[in-house]
């Protein structure tokens, strides 16, 4: 199989964007990446385009806005899915266009412009990412979906809210590090606690954010990428895992079997372990899931994620930092541009390149991204060599 | 009966006839009739073994709670629309859910009406029951036995 690297990252400020639409965010994405990588769009054979909703931007062939802003055409660009793991589906399609021979140079965007509708709206069209037969018409949203799991995962294991709102108060800390993060504000445990419900026993402070931002990445062909790019970043395993519609329906409550068989294929295919991996972006869509990714992704044994956190092990120094970006939670969570941020995160941060966030030495990177409540789970290990 | 008054928005299905029997105050599974398997909710269609032929089977009703919730931030047709959200007087106040499991492998979604969220717990013995609100609307509530 023919080998794949990251060779071009661009990331747009995420945030509240009203200042720019849906192709204006793309193009400061592509604009940084091919900045980044020296390339200009000329030399990129294809491209594929990771957008989640359509109802966000008021259109069916979003990816269609994209390549015509960037003058793409006639080059391939097509749209890919997969809820809230959009990103990383687009950068497995990238990968797979060039495993197959089909293209040397492949440019990954993903953004989701979700500002443009009211809080309310937006809850609507991701709720309906459960099943909008059988679960919506009890008035589910996301943030519900994963307050089940928290009551499930806190009866189960003893796991607390205190230890819920530590991955906040972690994942803040380093989002006020991070220039395009969306909140770059430290918050306290205090604040984190007194915060709103929004859906039982989550609170404000344990939800991400609805944000609006684009990030874009170059993959290449190893021939390729060696000549491009003095620090390319391998992808070293892929996993792709998938589980049941609705919670209920599920094995466990506690824990994604999606993420389970996502990693286990991803471990074997890069040839490493969960204690190999020195830097990971987790998807932290509710401060619950950061801490079940925690144990699915073997950081540490079942119905420990709590005192992982607690004990702050995934600090940068800890036995394993993540979301060392802030994470969805304060970096912020534009479905689509989501999966491949974290992709650029394990970048720098095994390119040396992440300042204050930076962790020593990193070699081995993972990122972990989940569609909807669990429905599909992607892991992508990346390498410096 | 509209499938739509127990969906909200799905109108077109194979198994329109569960809205009638909620109506009719009965829950419902379907049950594959090559290889027994059950689903809650009901299937026209069993992967199992590929079949279609299926007959209609009455759920038991009562079981252990797998999980809950009390959703506050609603989506908007719960928020804004009619009807506003089940069992909340005019000013809003959200009900909680929970997910009853009432045999191996069959979970029954519904609303629990009758409780401070604080007070429901993980494995609480419950019972599932139709319930028709007052917009003509049906649904499922879950009561503590
Ligand atoms: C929690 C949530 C409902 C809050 O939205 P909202 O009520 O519209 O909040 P507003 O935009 O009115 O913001 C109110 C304040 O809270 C802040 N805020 C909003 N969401 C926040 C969050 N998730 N975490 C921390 N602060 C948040 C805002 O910055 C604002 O602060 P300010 O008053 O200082 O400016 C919303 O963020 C949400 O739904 N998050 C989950 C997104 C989701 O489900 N994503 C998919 C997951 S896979
Ligand atoms: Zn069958």
């Amino acid at each position: 199989m023919r080998k794949v690297a990251i060779v071009g990252i661009g990331h747009g400020k995420f945030g509240v964007r009203s200042d720019a639409s849906l192709r204006e965010l793309v193009f400061e994405a592509v604009k940084g990446c091919l900045d980044d990588s020296g390339l200009s769009l000329r030399e990129v054979d294809s491209m594929v385009t990771g957008v989640a909703g359509d109802e966000f931007s008021f259109g069916i062939q979003p990816s269609a806005q994209v390549h015509d802003y960037i003058g793409f055409h006639p080059k391939p660009n097509f749209r890919v899915e997969a809820a809230c793991a959009t990103g990383s589906a687009a950068l497995r399609t990238g990968w797979m266009t060039i495993t197959s021979g089909l293209a040397d140079i492949v440019l990954v965007v993903g953004v989701e412009k979700m500002t443009e509708v009211p809080t309310s709206t937006a809850t609507e069209i991701m709720g309906r990412a459960g099943d909008a037969t059988w679960e919506y018409p009890f008035g589910t949203t996301f943030p519900g979906y994963y307050a089940m799991i928290a009551n499930a995962h806190m009866a189960e294991y003893g796991t607390t809210e205190e230890q819920l709102a530590r991955v906040a108060v972690k994942n803040h800390y380093y989002g006020s590090l991070n220039p395009y993060a969306q909140m770059q504000k430290e918050i306290t445990l205090e604040k984190a606690v007194t915060s709103f419900t929004v859906a039982y026993p989550l609170k404000l402070y344990d939800c991400s954010l609805i944000t609006d931002g684009a990030a874009a990445i170059l993959l290449a062909s190893e021939e390729k990428a060696k000549s491009i790019s003095k620090k390319p970043v391998w992808v070293a395993g892929l996993g792709c895992g998938t589980d049941a519609m609705r919670l209920g329906d599920r094995k466990s409550l506690t824990s994604l079997e999606a993420t389970r068989e996502a990693a286990k294929i991803a471990y074997k295919m890069a040839g490493v372990g969960p204690s190999d991996i020195d830097v990971a972006t987790v998807h932290d869509c509710f401060t619950i899931a950061e801490v079940v990714a925690y144990e699915d992704l073997g950081f540490c044994e079942k119905g420990e994620g709590g005192k992982l956190i607690e004990a702050k092990e995934t600090y940068v120094g800890g036995r394993i930092p993540v979301n060392v970006d802030g994470g969805l939670k304060s970096k912020g969570h534009p479905l689509g541009a989501t999966g491949v941020s974290m992709a650029i995160e394990i970048t720098k941060q095994l390119r040396g390149e992440a300042d204050q966030r930076q962790v020593k030495n990193a070699e081995i990177g993972l990122t972990h991204n989940v569609g909807g409540s669990g429905q599909v789970s992607f892991i992508h290990i990346f390498r410096r060599q | 009966m509209e499938f739509k008054n127990f969906s909200l928005f799905i109108s077109q299905t194979k198994v329109n006839r569960f809205a009638d029997d909620l109506a009719g105050g009965k829950i419902m599974s379907t049950l594959c009739k090559k290889c027994g398997k059950q689903y809650y909710p009901p299937q026209a269609d069993c992967p199992s073994c590929m079949g279609s032929d299926m007959e209609w089977k009455e759920i038991k009703t009562e079981g252990k709670l797998l999980t809950f919730t009390k959703i506050h931030v609603p989506p908007e047709h719960f928020a804004v629309r009619q009807p506003l959200m089940p069992f909340s007087s005019i000013q809003f106040e959200p009900c909680p859910i929970g997910i009853l499991e009432v045999e191996k492998g069959l979970p029954v979604m519904g609303w629990i009406p009758k409780m401070d969220v604080k007070r429901i717990k993980v494995g609480m013995k419950m019972k599932a029951s139709p319930f028709t609100l007052p917009d003509g609307k049906i649904t499922i509530v879950l009561e503590v036995v």
